[in-house]
C-alpha cells in the first residue's frame, strides 16, 4: 500500500549563529529539511552537530538566524501548544504533583480543572503510572519521571511532539524499557514525532525516518527511510542491514568532529 | 594576527564599560541628590548634598586628623574581639565536638545563645564591666564565638573517621592531630563561618561603641556623638565608612584566605 | 528525642541557675550586679502586675515591641519580595540595585538610628522604618537571586504547553523563588528582630523591650536586664520553632527542595 507522505513541517536554509565577532559558533548552515506528517522521525549526529539546537528552534526556544521553518505553511517562532517538548532532564514542576504537571498543559489551554483531571488521568494510565498521580517528582525514578513528561506533553494533544534525548539520562536497562513504551504509544495515535538522539540503535528501533546530521557546523547529511514494521527486532535481519548502513555515515562524521576537536 | 591583539581591546573594553555601568548609577543618583540640595528642595540641615559630605570627609581626615583615629580604636577592638573569638570557638567547638556527652548538654544551650541578639548582650555587658573599652572587645567576642563554636562543631565532626585512621596508624596523636587532620579538614565548615563571624563582630562593635558612653574613640561613637549637634554630615561619613570596611572585611580578608586553603585543596562545593 | 535527650540539656542550663541562686545567696558574688535567679522573676512579675493606664507594665513593652516588629517586618517583606522581584525579572533595575544592596546591606540598623532620630525623631516612626529597613535587604537579595537562577528548562516547559507570560511569572518563577524567599525572609525576620530591639536601646519614647532594658541598665535594675534578655530568647526561640519551622515543612520541605 502506498502510503502518500504528507509535509508537516518544513525547514528552508535554516541557519543559526550563537555568539558575536571572536565567540561565534556557527551551529546550523543552511538546512533543509522536511518532516513529515504521521511519522517517527529521529535526528542523529555526532556532539555539537547542532540536533538539539534544530529541535529547539522546531520548538521556538530560538529563532533562526537566517532562513524559516514553516509549520503547515506558518513560521513558527515562538513556543506554543501545537507542539509539545520532552526534555532530557525531565524539567518536572517539582512543586506539582504527577497531576499536577500532567494538568498544566490542559489548564494553560482553557480547560476547567474536572476536564483536565479526567484527560490527565487518561494520560497518567497510558503512561503506567496509576497510583502515582499525587506523587511529587523528587520521590520518583529517572523512568518515571520521564514518563511522566511524555504523559504531560502529550495530554493537551500538540500536532508535533519533540523529544530531545529523552532517555540519555536514564540507565541501559530503563532505556530500553522506554524505547519499547514509546513505540506502544506511538502506534496508538501516531504522532508527528520528531526525536534527538545520538543512539543509533536507538534510532533505528523507533523511527520512520532517520535523518544523519554532519559535524558542526550541522548540514543534513543523509536521510534514510526505515521501512521496518514495528515492533523491531533489535537482532533482526533488517534491523541490523539499516543499523549498520546508519553507523557508516555517522561514523564518518563523528570522526570528523573528533579531529575538529584535537586542533 | 590582528585577532589577539582585537580580543584584548575588547576585553579591555569590556571590562571598562563593565565599570561605568556599575558606577553610573550612583552618579546619576548623586547627580540628582546634589541638585536637590543646590535648589533647595532639599532641606540641606537634613540632607547634606554629596558635595558637602565628600567635603566633611576630606576634613575629618586631613584637618583634623580625627576619622583615623576613630577607625584606628574601632579596628584594634575588632581585631582583639575577632581573635579571641576565633580562639575560642575554635578550642570550644572541638571539645564539644569530640565529646559527645558535652555536647549533648551544650549543644542546646548554644542554640538558644546565638538567637540571643547581640546587642541584647551589651545592657549586661555595661552592668557588669562597665562602659568603656572592655565592654565593646567583649562584645565583639560575643559577636562571633557562637557561630564559631557551632561551625567548628559541624566541621570537625564532618572529618571522616578514615582520614583520622589513616593518621592514627601513621603515628600522629594528640595536639598533632587536632592541627594536622581535625583542623584542616574542618575547614571547610569553619571558614564560611570565620566570614559570617567578621560580618557579626563588626556589627556587634558598631552597636558596641554606640552604647558606650565612657569610650572616646570609634567609629560608631562618632556617629553617635553626632547627634547631639546633628550634624547629618558626620553621620553620613560615618555609615559610609562603616558600609566601606564592611564591605571590604567580608570580600577581601576571608576570601582570599578561602581561597589560599580550602578551594585550592578542592574542598569547597560549588553551589 | 528519648527522655535523656530532654534531661541531659537542662543539666548545664538548670545546674548554671543553681549555682548562680546558691553564689548570690552566701554573697559570693555582688548581687547588685548578678542578682539571684529568684530576684530576678521578683522583679519581672513585679513588672508585669505593675499597671499603668489599667495595663500591666511588663505586658505593654512586650506589646509595644511586637508591634513594631509586625509591622517592620511586615513593611520589609512585602517591599523585599517586591523590589527582588522586579530585580529578577529586569536586568537594568538589578543594576541599579545591586550596589546598593552591597553597600548599604553591611551597616547595622543601630548605626542608623541617629540619622533617622534626626530626620523622623524618637519612637515607632524611626523604630519602624530602620527595621523595615533591615529586613528589606536580606529579603530583596534573596528574591532577586531566586528569581534570576530559574532553570530555564522549566520555563521553556510551560512556554511550550501554552502557558502566557503571567501564568509563567506565577507558575514557575514564583514556586521555584520560594525557596530563596523563604531563607531570605528567615534572614531578614532575624534583623528586624535583632534591629528593633537594638533601635529601640536609643530611640524608643518609653515604650519596649529594648527600651525596658536600656532603662533598666541606666538605673542599675540588673535582675530586670536579666529577664529582659530570658524574654527576648524565649520569644525568639518561639517564632523560629512554632511559625517558621511548621510552614516550611508544609512547603518547600514536601516539594523536596530544601536547600541546606
Amino acid at each position: 500500500m502506498k502510503t502518500h507522505k504528507k509535509v508537516k513541517i518544513t525547514l528552508q536554509n535554516v541557519t543559526k549563529i550563537f555568539g558575536k565577532n571572536a565567540e561565534r559558533v556557527v551551529a546550523l548552515d543552511g538546512v533543509n529539511l522536511e518532516i513529515y506528517d504521521n511519522k517517527f522521525t529521529t535526528i542523529v549526529g555526532p556532539s555539537g552537530c547542532g540536533k538539539s539546537t534544530l529541535l529547539y528552534l522546531l520548538a521556538g526556544f530560538e529563532k533562526p538566524t537566517s532562513g524559516g521553518i514553516l509549520k503547515d505553511g506558518k513560521l513558527i517562532e515562538n513556543p506554543g501548544p501545537d507542539r509539545g517538548f520532552v526534555f532530557q532532564d525531565f524539567a518536572l514542576f517539582p512543586w506539582r504533583t504527577v497531576l499536577g504537571n500532567v494538568m498544566f498543559g490542559l489548564i494553560s489551554n482553557g480547560y476547567d480543572k474536572k476536564q483536565a483531571k479526567k484527560i490527565a488521568m487518561d494520560y497518567i494510565n497510558l503512561a503506567n503510572l496509576n497510583g502515582f498521580e499525587h506523587a511529587y517528582p523528587h520521590t520518583l525514578s529517572g523512568g518515571m519521571k520521564q514518563r511522566v513528561s511524555i504523559a504531560r506533553a502529550l495530554a493537551y494533544d500538540p500536532e508535533v511532539l519533540l523529544m530531545d534525548e529523552p532517555f540519555g539520562s536514564l540507565d541501559a536497562q530503563t532505556r530500553k524499557y522506554m524505547q519499547e513504551e514509546l513505540v506502544k504509544i506511538w502506534e496508538k495515535f501516531h504522532k508527528t514525532v520528531v526525536f534527538v538522539t545520538h543512539s543509533v540503535i536507538e534510532a533505528v528501533y523507533l523511527s520512520d525516518i532517520i535523518v544523519v546530521m554532519s559535524a558542526r557546523p550541522g548540514k543534513v547529511k543523509a536521510v534514510f527511510d526505515v521501512k521496518i514494521p514495528r515492533p523491531r527486532n533489535y537482532t533482526g535481519e533488517q534491523y541490523l542491514k539499516v543499523r549498520k548502513e546508519v553507523l557508516d555515515y555517522l561514523e564518518e562524521e563523528v570522526q570528523k568532529e573528533i579531529e575538529m576537536n584535537n586542533t | 594576527m590582528g585577532n589577539g591583539e582585537d580580543l584584548k581591546s575588547l576585553q579591555a573594553k569590556n571590562k571598562v564599560s563593565e565599570i561605568g555601568q556599575f558606577i553610573a548609577p550612583f552618579l546619576v543618583f548623586g547627580l540628582f541628590w546634589e541638585i536637590m540640595v543646590r535648589s533647595g528642595i532639599a532641606n540641606v540641615q537634613t540632607l547634606p548634598a554629596p558635595s558637602m559630605i565628600l567635603h566633611e570627609l576630606y576634613v575629618l581626615i586631613g584637618k583634623k586628623g580625627v576619622l583615623q583615629c576613630h577607625i584606628y580604636h574601632s579596628f584594634y577592638r575588632l581585631a582583639l574581639g575577632y581573635v579571641l573569638a576565633v580562639v575560642a570557638g575554635i578550642t570550644i567547638g572541638t571539645v564539644l565536638a569530640l565529646q559527645k556527652d558535652l555536647r549533648d548538654m551544650f549543644s542546646p544551650v548554644l542554640s538558644l545563645l546565638i538567637s540571643v541578639p547581640t546587642i541584647a548582650w551589651i545592657p549586661v555587658l555595661l552592668i557588669t564591666m562597665g562602659l568603656g573599652d572592655k565592654t565593646v572587645i567583649t562584645a565583639v567576642f560575643l559577636g562571633g564565638v557562637f557561630e564559631i563554636t557551632y561551625s567548628t562543631i559541624a566541621g570537625i565532626r564532618s572529618v571522616h573517621q578514615q582520614q583520622i585512621n589513616a593518621a592514627r596508624i601513621m603515628g600522629v596523636r594528640g595536639l598533632g592531630l587536632f592541627f594536622k587532620v581535625l583542623l584542616p579538614g574542618s575547614l571547610v565548615s569553619i571558614m564560611p563561618a570565620l566570614r559570617l563571624s567578621i560580618g557579626y563582630c563588626w556589627r556587634a562593635l558598631v552597636g558596641g561603641e554606640m552604647l558606650s558612653a565612657m569610650i572616646k574613640w570609634g567609629v560608631g561613637k562618632m556617629i553617635y556623638d553626632a547627634r547631639f549637634w546633628n550634624d547629618v554630615k558626620v553621620m553620613l561619613v560615618g555609615l559610609i565608612v562603616i558600609a566601606f570596611f564592611g564591605v571590604l572585611l567580608d570580600r577581601i580578608m576571608l576570601k582570599r584566605l578561602e581561597h589560599e586553603t580550602v578551594e585550592k585543596w578542592g574542598m569547597l562545593v560549588e553551589r | 528525642m528519648t527522655g535523656k535527650g530532654y534531661i541531659l540539656p537542662l543539666v548545664p542550663i538548670g545546674g548554671f541557675f543553681l549555682c548562680w541562686q546558691l553564689f548570690a545567696h552566701f554573697g559570693f558574688i555582688n548581687i547588685a550586679l548578678f542578682p539571684a535567679p529568684t530576684r530576678i522573676f521578683t522583679e519581672l512579675s513585679a513588672l508585669f502586675h505593675q499597671e499603668i493606664a489599667g495595663h500591666s507594665v511588663l505586658l505593654t513593652h512586650l506589646i509595644v515591641t511586637l508591634k513594631r516588629l509586625f509591622v517592620a517586618a511586615t513593611e520589609g517583606v512585602i517591599i523585599g519580595i517586591l523590589v527582588g522581584a522586579l530585580m529578577g525579572l529586569s536586568q537594568k533595575v538589578y543594576r541599579f540595585f545591586d550596589p546598593v544592596i552591597t553597600w548599604v546591606m553591611p551597616i547595622p540598623g543601630i548605626a542608623m538610628a541617629p540619622l533617622f532620630i534626626v530626620w523622623m525623631g524618637f519612637g515607632d516612626p524611626t523604630i519602624i522604618t530602620v527595621g523595615a529597613i533591615a529586613t528589606f535587604f536580606p529579603i530583596a537579595y534573596n528574591t532577586s537571586t531566586g528569581i534570576r537562577s530559574v532553570d530555564n528548562q522549566l520555563v521553556r516547559a510551560a512556554q511550550i504547553m501554552g502557558a502566557n507570560k503571567a501564568r509563567v511569572l506565577t507558575q514557575v518563577y514564583l514556586p521555584w523563588a520560594a525557596v530563596y524567599i523563604f531563607t531570605g525572609i528567615k534572614l531578614g525576620l532575624a534583623r528586624c528582630w535583632r534591629t528593633v530591639i537594638a533601635v529601640e536601646f536609643i530611640a524608643a519614647a518609653n515604650w519596649g523591650l529594648g527600651y525596658m532594658i536600656w532603662d533598666a541598665a541606666e538605673y542599675l535594675s540588673a535582675g530586670v536586664v536579666y529577664g529582659g534578655i530570658i524574654l527576648l530568647a524565649a520569644i525568639f526561640t518561639f517564632i523560629e520553632k512554632g511559625l517558621i519551622s511548621p510552614f516550611e515543612k508544609m512547603t518547600i520541605e514536601k516539594w523536596g527542595m530544601v536547600r541546606i
